[in-house]
């Protein structure tokens, strides 16, 4: 199995990283508007940076370069990779940009388009990988199926920018942005963390444990979730089934967890790591955007509510999605890295580390600063605290400048020896 | 005149024959001054402090006996002896065939210079070979003739007139002590060397993920202290590697081609 460009691979995180900081600063720019209804311009472009530059992008890079892990088969087609970079490189500030200034027609909507064949090819590459795969796997099943609904969220996506200008539609555009959100959070990034880290997480912890069977019910009951979901969500004369759907991806959740602590018992590595501790963390960090939507459902509509939709909005986007990429960065892209620098070994020296090139102690005080930042900006949601808002998305900022250090120290990285 | 231990004796005897007969009185050993042809070759590399060494006395002996004759004794130069305590490393470890001998003492009895023989049989020296000078006293101004030639020097006696000095090429230490200090990143061949009827093999190529890793680790766990593990596999196994390191293991990774890479692992102490 040949290994995946690294130009491949690499361009996509320091996209990502770069999203990350500049959502955190168009966040602090945007403390005002949590006081009111989520569908705010600055807020849909955070939402879209977040998401898209942020979260996808970061996924699709660590996706490729994890095919051959997780699909047991070589990455098809490194070039459709690269076209889809630049397809969404290029898409996502017209649709950011588009959103935060509101401009609905032709910047946002190039934007939504480019993206939009960025993940088709994407779909294309990782389903021909697939294809060719010998063995039939499960986390191949839970990336393709993760892969379509992203899909089906960037087309919607599309149809509701294009609804705002033409007529598509029976209704407008609001009425479908749960689905639109929904299908992207539950089916792509859920699905995906689920089914990737079903597979990486007994890796890291070098665990012998496999429930394939157990896998599958998580596979079920999220999709089955979902689609409940979305069919009571767009059928307003349905008896409301919401509670339902939100039980079926719980318990598949649960499920999930089960097998995580499993892997977790049976492992053979003494020593859990930072990174993956915060991995583990953000599995049950997916606990509180649960936690709000119940309190959600629980009352009479979201309309008396805008701070819980706006903090269940932020728990995903900067809560969940965020933790568990900034543990994952650097516990791939060093070993990323390294494999490219250190590609042709001699036998003849000692190299330093792959988990040595990036800075520990940068990377623990960008944790805290997260974690402090993260906490008091979604208590200052809750509250309704504006003073709480500033200081803490400036944490965020400072966490996230010390992040896009870090991975730029470890992009840097030149041959050493020891 | 006022003298030192760096002061030549053929200064002293320029500027008082005197100073012959005194510093004969010091030792018999310098009896070989009388000889014309031998005072000549000897006393212009001679200084004060050589002289003591090979007369076995101090260069307080040479100055008290020169006193009177007017010399005066400026202050001490700091001189180090040229004898080592201690056996330097190049000549530990050095077999029979490594050191060669030569025996100047036929040539001195017969009155005759040496230097040019040991000159010539220095130049001779295979690499890492040692010259051993065989003599009747410590050939001090020898000693600082060919130091400046890039040789270093061991003095032993072995008897009271026999006298071995050791000379070793200077570049052969630097080259040896480079070879030692690379120890820390040793090679390949090396290694394997040292492990060679210690090497536990495993051929991880064929096992699908993650087995591979699991399977080195296994083994990891049964290695002996004195043992390493011989791993062919098909990528360098970059998830591995911090595992070795948390568990004091170092290793070497040597690609044999496109999908083959084999990896030494063994035990990581300090000393190495």
């Amino acid at each position: 199995m040949q290994d995946v460009p690294v130009d491949v691979v690499v361009p996509f995180y320091l996209y990502a990283a770069l999203c990350y900081l500049i959502s955190c600063v168009m966040l602090i720019f945007s403390t005002g508007s949590f006081q009111g209804h989520h569908f705010q311009p600055n807020l849909l472009a955070i939402t879209h940076a977040m998401a898209l530059g942020w979260g996808t992008m970061m996924i699709l890079g660590a996706s490729y370069q994890l095919i051959p892990v997780l699909v047991e088969s070589q990455l098809q087609s490194p070039w459709l990779a690269r076209v889809s970079f630049v397809l969404a490189a290029l898409g996502i500030p017209f649709l950011v940009y588009g959103f935060y200034t509101f401009h609905l027609g032709w910047v946002s909507q190039a934007g939504a388009i480019a993206v939009n064949l960025a993940i088709i090819f994407y779909v294309i590459n990782l389903a021909w990988s697939v294809a060719k795969s010998k063995t039939e796997n499960i986390h191949a099943i839970f990336m393709l199926t993760a892969s379509c609904w992203l899909l089906v969220t960037t087309l919607l996506g599309l149809i509701l920018l294009l609804n705002f200008t033409i007529d598509l539609l029976p209704q407008d555009s609001l009425f479908y942005l749960s689905t639109h959100a929904h299908s992207g959070i539950v089916g792509w990034f859920l699905l995906l963390v689920l089914g990737v880290g079903s597979r990486l997480i007994p890796m890291f912890l070098i665990s012998k444990y496999t429930n394939d069977r157990l896998l599958w019910l998580v596979y079920i009951l999220v999709n089955l979730g979902l689609l409940l979901f979305m069919v009571t969500e767009l059928n307003p004369r349905f008896p409301d089934l919401h509670i339902w759907a939100v039980i079926l991806i719980s318990g598949g959740i649960g499920l999930f967890f089960y097998f995580i602590v499993k892997a977790y018992q049976q492992r053979i590595r003494r020593k859990v790591d930072e990174q993956i501790k915060l991995s583990l963390a953000s599995v049950g960090m997916f606990m509180i955007p649960l936690m709000v939507l119940l309190v959600l459902l629980s009352g009479a509509g979201t309309a008396d509510r805008p701070e819980w939709v706006l903090a269940y909005g932020f728990c995903i986007f900067f809560g969940w999605l965020t933790a568990i990429i900034l543990g994952m960065t650097f516990k791939t892209l060093p070993f990323i890295i390294w494999s490219k620098v250190y590609q042709h070994p001699s036998g003849r020296n000692r190299h330093p580390d792959p988990k040595d090139l990036f800075d520990h102690k940068i990377y623990q005080y960008s944790m805290w600063l997260y974690i402090s930042g993260f906490f008091g900006f979604l208590l200052g949601v809750l509250l309704k605290v504006e003073f709480l808002l500033l200081p803490t998305a400036a944490l965020l900022i400072l966490s996230a400048v010390l992040y896009v250090w870090n991975v730029g120290k470890v992009l840097l990285h030149k041959a050493k020896k020891l | 005149m006022k003298i030192n231990p760096a002061t030549k004796i053929a200064n002293l005897l320029k500027h008082d024959i005197r100073a012959l007969d005194a510093i004969i009185s010091i030792s018999p050993r310098f009896e070989k001054l009388r000889n014309p042809l031998l005072r000549k070759l000897l006393a212009g590399r001679t200084t004060i402090a050589m002289a003591s060494k090979i007369g076995g006395c101090t260069v307080d002996d040479f100055m008290e006996q020169l006193k009177p004759l007017g010399f005066e004794t400026e202050e001490r130069l700091q001189e180090e002896g040229h004898t080592h305590a201690v056996l330097p490393h190049w000549l530990l470890n050095k077999s029979k065939q490594e050191i060669e001998e030569l025996d100047v003492r036929p040539v001195l009895d017969a009155g005759q210079d040496p230097l040019k023989q040991i000159l010539n049989a220095l130049n001779k020296l295979p690499q890492y070979h040692v010259l051993k000078v065989i003599n009747t006293f410590e050939p001090t101004p020898l000693i600082s003739m060919v130091e400046k030639k890039g040789f270093a020097s061991y003095v032993e006696a072995e008897a009271e007139d026999l006298i071995a000095t050791y000379f070793y090429k200077k570049s052969d230490i630097q080259e040896a002590s480079s070879k030692n200090s690379h120890r820390e990143g040793e090679d390949w061949e090396e290694i394997l060397a040292r492990y060679k009827d210690h090497l536990v093999q495993i051929d991880v190529r064929a096992l699908p993920m993650p087995q591979p890793m699991m399977t080195i680790l296994e083994a990891l766990e049964h290695l002996a202290a004195d043992e390493a593990l011989f791993v062919e596999h098909k990528k360098t196994p970059v998830y591995l590697l911090p595992e070795l390191r948390e568990r004091g293991f170092d290793y070497r990774i040597k690609e044999i081609e496109d999908q083959h890479v084999q990896l030494l692992i063994f035990k990581w102490n300090e000393s190495n």
